[in-house]
């Protein structure tokens, strides 16, 4: 499938382009590439102009990350070629796309905290070092561009924007003719990053350089870049100059036309979703007039300096799917880790059925009753080393045991009881849970979180890893669990994911809720713009 | 098994795998493997070893006649055995405890003098009646020991100081501590007599204060110290084992964040199982002061390396406080008859070397098996590393 032929005004726009300005600096031309099954860029084409910001747009899995790994050489395409200057070049590792004067300033930077500024600067040299050269070419680059920053601070001690123009100078003493950055503002300020924005408007337009940069923020986007091309299944679905389109259109490419359909068919309810007919079958009682299962109220979390949460409110009604939708990083993993109990928010409370929950308890999260599938389900979910039996019981102790003493008999029957019911295939409940497949591993998470009857169900990228059929399984499930009441608050990457369940959708940006709309309200434009947190 | 579970499995399990390689507690499939191979590497270490007496110019079958005659031989010998598998198996279990909640404590030696220098304090200084006076001596050495391990926990709450590094250079202070005490007259140094010349040691601990023992030469010598011993080993088995706390401990030493989301008080935990881990070495530090393994006088070396050894042994039985029984058993027999064989003639340092070579030879099997499984595993499966498996669209699910 070629996608210039499926979208012929996109292929006229790009080649109309191309025709304006002679001599593209840098030529991406039929990228494709391709992990087992899933395509990650599809004959994807990009020119980049020297003196022009190019803005790369386009949501989680789109394949921004992909393209610019093979333009970095970290990746090796299945086909496509790459052209500098219209002499093909080949890139096999970071090295040789420095010299051909591509470099990239990562989203989470890679400086080592205890070393001065320009120990990290000078990282990789080779030859002697030269502390004062080192020190005068920091504060070289520094001027020329506006990056004001002491070349013998240390790393630890200075803020993220600090930490920014650090890797940013990085780069630039190396003078190179493309620049990729890599969501640069996810961790700024709003004016940190328009000073970067001025910077980089500085360096495009007196060095005739160019810059490629990925976001997802619409507003920065706009506001900073000549053209922009988004990206969206790993084929190039739009391009345009800046100028000539806008934030509606922007959203609407990026998310996507599909959404409205998946809307009107979430909202009628007949979404194929394999495993639900019992679920179905039930009629759905009432649970209106309850307090809200889950009340999120201003959770604010900071870390490092960052503000991570910002003053984040939401309410889960009993019964109700609720989806938070978001483009990684926006704080969704945070949010996992303060309703699992591993991240003490700032200021702001957590309430279950309308009763706070005293967060410094050890245990409190699962007293009050909120059951977690956690999103990272190694990191804190299981445990591989130890048994079904031992994973299964993690957070019930009390009910397998005396005061003192466990009973081995309890914690098996325990396990027996709950493979059976979330049919959970192990070798026996004492095999260690690293031997079970990915699909049994979560139905095992799930099996405990709902032993323990939890008023609320809060589930992360439940179907991270998993394959097709263990997804259908998972998402009956949570349904299920929903018709019984249970409030459930779904947090995922994947809006296939978030409209095939959730009846409302949250959206979270930049640690900001940036709206909530009921799952039939869903429009591309409407969603492409929460997402990318202008209003 | 389809390839997608495949991949999913391997890539999360690393830095888990890494922590069962170090707390080594997960029953293996290899283990018959590793049986094997920690065989071939003990024969390998005593060929080294006796290779090693052989090439410094002693006789190799002479040395293993002394090494059994000191410690095996006749009841005598068995009894000596017995004196230092004490203290090594108080050592033991304690860091059985802390090392299966992953709490890395390798102060033992000091935590066993500093128990030794509290429990003479007690025995010389307070006039308690009868046997109170050697139970208040023991107790004084168990809680110091976990007092002084406490530092360590307190410096790692407060200024995050790292565990294995603060316990170690806290046995340096304790070193110093205790000899500081016994070269004091005004502290524990032993009482001058006439004009002589006092040495830097204690006066000898009353009798009141020393651990009686079953049994007279020549019969074999079993001494209480041992029977405490052997009772706390059963029951830190039954604890770490059995209870509730023991599988709230092994789950932080696997997994400390997933122990944090399921409830367990990590900070809490850690310190306790440190706390324990200083308590039983501090209490060998008292019976090294009150059995007959030593002259009963609380001197700089009262240690001896008892801290380490008793590290080494844990290390050797993985952590389980029953397997620690044999495994001290055995270092008892080397520093029986090690004492034996330096009498002979060969070198005492000789004894170390063989001790550090019978370690590795134990420690080091599991970790290369295991290491070559997966080495092995990477060859089969062709290296594809997977945004695939991060966010599989479920396509299927919505088409």
């Amino acid at each position: 499938m070629k996608s210039s032929a499926l979208v012929p005004e996109v292929a006229q726009q790009v080649a109309g382009i191309a025709q304006a300005v002679p001599a593209p600096a840098l030529e991406l031309r039929g990228i494709s590439k391709a992990y087992g099954k899933v395509v990650a860029s599809d004959n994807v084409d990009l020119t980049i102009n020297p003196g022009e910001i190019h803005g790369l747009l386009g949501e989680n899995g789109a394949g921004k990350s992909t393209l610019m790994k093979i333009l970095l050489g970290l990746e090796k395409p299945d086909s496509g070629i790459i052209r500098r200057q219209g002499a093909d070049v080949r890139i096999a590792n970071p090295q040789d796309a420095r010299k051909h004067g591509i470099d990239m300033v990562h989203q989470h930077f890679s400086l080592i905290g205890p070393m001065a500024v320009w120990e990290n600067v000078i990282l990789g040299d080779t030859g002697a070092v030269n502390r004062s050269a080192a020190c005068e070419q920091v504060e070289n680059v520094a001027m020329r561009y506006g990056l004001p920053i002491d070349p013998l601070a240390r790393v630890d001690a200075l803020s993220a924007g600090e930490r920014q123009r650090v890797e940013l100078i990085k780069c630039l003493r190396r003078e190179p003719e493309f620049l990729v950055l890599d969501e640069p503002t996810s961790v700024l300020t709003q004016e940190e990053s328009e000073e970067l924005f001025d910077v980089l408007r500085r360096m495009v337009q007196s060095e005739n350089r160019a810059v490629i940069l990925i976001s997802h923020k619409l507003a920065e986007i706009t506001a900073a870049t000549d053209s922009i091309t988004v990206l969206r299944k790993g084929r190039v679905v739009f391009h345009q100059l800046t100028s000539k389109t806008t934030h509606q259109e922007l959203a609407r490419q990026m998310v996507g036309r599909d959404v409205s359909l998946l809307a009107d068919a979430a909202a009628v309810g007949v979404l194929p979703v394999a495993g639900t007919s019992d679920a179905d079958a039930e009629p759905r009682r009432d649970f209106s007039g309850l307090p809200p299962a889950l009340g999120l109220r201003e959770l604010t979390v900071v870390q490092d300096g960052a503000t991570l949460l910002d003053r984040f409110s939401l309410d889960v009604a009993p019964g109700e799917i609720v989806g938070l939708y978001g483009v990684e990083g926006n704080g969704q993993s945070v949010l996992g880790d303060v309703l699992s109990g591993l991240v003490m928010p700032t200021s702001g409370s957590v309430a279950v059925g309308g009763d706070v929950v005293a967060l410094e308890r050890a245990d409190a999260l699962t007293r009050a009753g909120i059951g977690i599938v956690p999103e990272d389900r190694h990191r804190s979910g299981v445990i591989l080393a130890l048994s079904v039996a031992e994973n299964l019981a993690m957070k019930s102790l009390g009910s397998v045991s005396g005061k003192f003493l466990l009973s081995h008999r309890a914690m098996r029957e325990n396990a027996q009881r709950l493979m059976a019911e979330y049919s959970i295939t192990a070798p026996s409940p004492d095999a260690p849970v690293g031997r079970l497949s990915g699909g049994n591993q979560q139905r095992l998470v799930l099996a405990r979180e709902l032993s323990n009857e939890p008023r609320v169900l809060v589930v992360a990228q439940p179907t991270q890893g998993l394959d097709i059929g263990a997804i259908e399984d998972m998402y009956g499930r949570i349904r299920a669990v929903a018709s019984q009441g249970i409030g459930v608050l779904l947090i995922s990457t994947e809006l296939e994911e978030i409209m095939t369940l959730a009846s409302r959708v949250a959206v979270i940006s930049s640690g900001i809720l940036s709206g909530v709309l009921a799952a039939e309200d869903v429009t591309a434009e409407r969603l492409g713009m929460m997402v990318g947190g202008a209003s | 098994m389809d390839a997608s579970k495949n991949l999913a499995e391997h890539g999360s399990a690393d830095p888990n795998r890494r922590r069962e390689l170090l707390a080594g507690l997960k029953p293996s499939r290899s283990t018959a493997l590793i049986t094997l191979v920690t065989a071939a590497s003990v024969l390998l270490a005593l060929a080294l070893s006796l290779g090693l007496i052989a090439w410094t110019g002693g006789s190799a079958w002479e040395s293993v006649k002394a090494l059994y005659t000191g410690s095996m031989a006749s009841k005598a010998a068995w009894s000596s055995t017995l004196l230092y598998v004490a203290p090594l198996l108080l050592v033991a279990i304690g860091s059985c405890v802390s090392m299966r909640g992953g709490v890395f404590n390798i102060g033992q030696e000091g935590q066993v003098l500093i128990g030794a220098l509290a429990g003479s304090w007690v025995a010389l200084r307070l006039a308690l009646p009868g046997m109170s006076l050697m139970i208040a001596t023991l107790v004084a050495a168990t809680v110091a020991g976990a007092l002084w391990a406490g530092l360590s926990s307190l410096m790692y709450r407060l200024r995050g100081v790292n565990i294995v590094v603060s316990t170690l250079l806290m046995t340096f202070i304790a070193i110093q501590v205790v000899g500081f005490a016994v070269s004091k007259d005004w502290w524990l140094q032993a009482s001058r007599i006439g004009d002589s010349v006092v040495e830097s040691q204690s006066n000898q601990l009353p009798a009141d204060a020393q651990v009686g023992s079953f049994g007279e030469y020549p019969n074999i010598q079993i001494n209480g110290g041992l029977i405490i011993a052997v009772l706390l080993a059963i029951g830190i088995a039954v604890l770490v084992s059995r209870s509730r706390w023991g599988l709230q401990l092994k789950m932080m030493g696997l997994s400390p964040i997933a122990a944090k989301h399921a409830g367990v008080k990590t900070g809490r935990l850690s310190a306790v199982a440190l706390g324990i881990s200083g308590a039983t070495a501090g209490l060998a530090g008292a019976i090294l002061v009150t059995s007959p393994v030593s002259t009963n006088r609380l001197q700089p070396g009262v240690s001896n390396g008892i801290g380490w050894d008793g590290l080494l042994i844990v290390l050797v039985a993985r952590f389980n406080p029953l397997v620690a029984i044999p495994v001290a058993l055995l270092f008892g027999v080397l520093r029986a008859g090690g004492g034996f064989l330096a009498s002979t003639g060969v070198p005492s340092s000789l004894v170390d070397v063989m001790k550090a070579l019978l370690v590795l030879a134990f420690v080091v099997p599991p970790a290369v098996v295991q290491l070559a499984q997966q080495r092995r595993k990477r060859v089969k499966t062709p290296r594809t590393k997977t945004p695939v498996i991060k966010n599989p669209t479920p396509e299927g699910a919505v088409a």
